[in-house]
C-alpha cells in the first residue's frame, strides 16, 4: 500500500470528523430532535454490534456473560458498577469453562 | 449524575482496551505495511475500524481504490457521532475542529453520557485513547503480545456501551428505543453481517427517528 493511499485514508477520516463537528451547520428542527434522542439507542446498537462482531464470535460464553452481567446493573446507572459486573461475569465464566 | 470514579473507571477501561487492540494492530499490520508505516497509520488515522479494514484489504491484495472506498464508508459514522457531540458544545469552530481529531465511538459516548464540560471530556478521553492506540501499536510492532487479553479487551467494549446506554437513557422511552436498536442491530447483522458498524448506526438513527418524544 502506497504512502499516498495512507495519507488519503487519514485525510478522509479527519475530514469526516471535522465536517460533523465544525463545518456542517448545527442540527436544527426535526434533525436536532433526532440527534437529541440518538445517544441511548446509538450506544445500545454499538453494544450489540461489538458483541456480534467479536473475534471470538457472538456465541462466546465469556463475552455473553460479561454483557449479561453488565445488563443486570442497567438500573444502577453507574459506569463503575457496570464495568465491575461485566469484568466479573467475564472472568467467572472464563474460569468455569 | 455519574461520579468522578465512574468517569475515571470508564476512561481507564477505554484506555486499557485500546492499548490491547493497538498491540494486536501493530503485530498484524507490521508484516503488511512495514514498521514505520504501521506506526504512521496509527498516528495520523487514529481509527481502529478504518485501520484494521485497510490492513485486511491490503493483505488480501485489494486495489488502493477499494481501500480508499472502504475507509470512506467507515468514516461516514463520524457524521452522526459528531452531530451528537457538537450539539452539547459551546466552543467556537476552530476549537471544535481541533477537538474533532479525538472523535471515536468511545470518546463520543463518554462525552455525551457524562454531565461534564464536553470539550474537556473529549480532550482528556481522546488524548488517553490516542496515546493508548499509538503506544499499543508501537508495542505490537516491537513484538509485544498479551496472550489471552485480546478476548477480555474485546468483551470490555459491549460492557462499556451498555454502561453508556444506561447513563444516556433518561426515561422509559429511551429504554424502549435502546432495546429496539439493539434487537434491530442483532437482526440486521444476522441477515447481513457486512452491514457492520455503519449498519448499527443506521438502525440507531431509524430508531431515534421513529420513536416519538414522551
Amino acid at each position: 500500500m502506497s504512502l499516498l493511499t495512507l495519507l488519503l485514508v487519514a485525510a478522509i477520516t479527519y475530514i469526516s470528523r471535522v465536517a460533523a463537528m465544525a463545518l456542517l451547520p448545527p442540527p436544527a428542527g426535526r434533525t436536532a430532535e433526532v440527534v437529541d434522542r440518538l445517544p441511548a439507542p446509538l450506544f445500545a446498537a454499538l453494544a450489540a454490534y461489538t458483541v456480534m462482531s467479536a473475534e471470538t464470535g457472538p456465541t462466546d460464553p465469556a463475552l455473553l456473560g460479561a454483557a449479561a452481567c453488565a445488563l443486570l446493573t442497567f438500573r444502577r446507572r453507574s459506569m463503575l458498577v457496570t464495568l465491575a459486573a461485566g469484568l466479573a461475569g467475564y472472568l467467572l465464566i472464563d474460569w468455569l469453562l | 449524575m455519574p461520579s468522578r470514579r465512574d468517569i475515571t473507571a470508564a476512561t481507564t477501561s477505554v484506555g486499557l482496551a485500546i492499548v490491547a487492540f493497538g498491540i494486536i494492530y501493530g503485530a498484524s499490520a507490521t508484516p503488511i505495511l512495514g514498521g514505520w508505516r504501521t506506526l504512521l497509520s496509527s498516528a495520523i488515522v487514529f481509527s481502529g475500524s478504518a485501520q484494521f479494514a485497510m490492513v485486511a484489504l491490503a493483505g488480501s491484495g485489494a486495489s488502493e481504490t477499494a481501500i480508499v472506498g472502504t475507509t470512506t464508508l467507515l468514516a461516514i459514522r463520524h457524521l452522526p457521532l459528531g452531530a451528537m457531540v457538537r450539539a452539547r458544545m459551546t466552543s467556537g469552530r476552530v476549537q471544535r475542529g481541533l477537538l474533532s481529531w479525538f472523535l471515536i465511538d468511545e470518546t463520543a459516548g463518554l462525552t455525551v453520557a457524562f454531565d461534564q464540560p464536553p470539550e474537556r471530556t473529549l480532550l482528556v478521553s481522546g488524548g488517553i485513547a490516542y496515546l493508548a492506540w499509538v503506544g499499543g501499536t508501537g508495542i505490537g510492532m516491537a513484538g509485544g503480545s498479551l496472550p489471552g487479553v485480546g478476548p477480555l479487551a474485546e468483551a470490555l467494549f459491549p460492557v462499556l456501551f451498555i454502561g453508556l446506554t444506561a447513563l444516556a437513557a433518561s426515561g422509559r422511552l429511551d429504554v424502549i428505543r435502546s432495546v429496539a436498536a439493539a434487537s434491530g442491530t442483532v437482526a440486521l447483522l444476522l441477515l447481513w453481517p457486512e452491514a457492520g458498524a455503519l449498519g448499527a448506526i443506521g438502525v440507531a438513527i431509524v430508531t431515534a427517528v421513529v420513536g416519538s418524544r414522551g
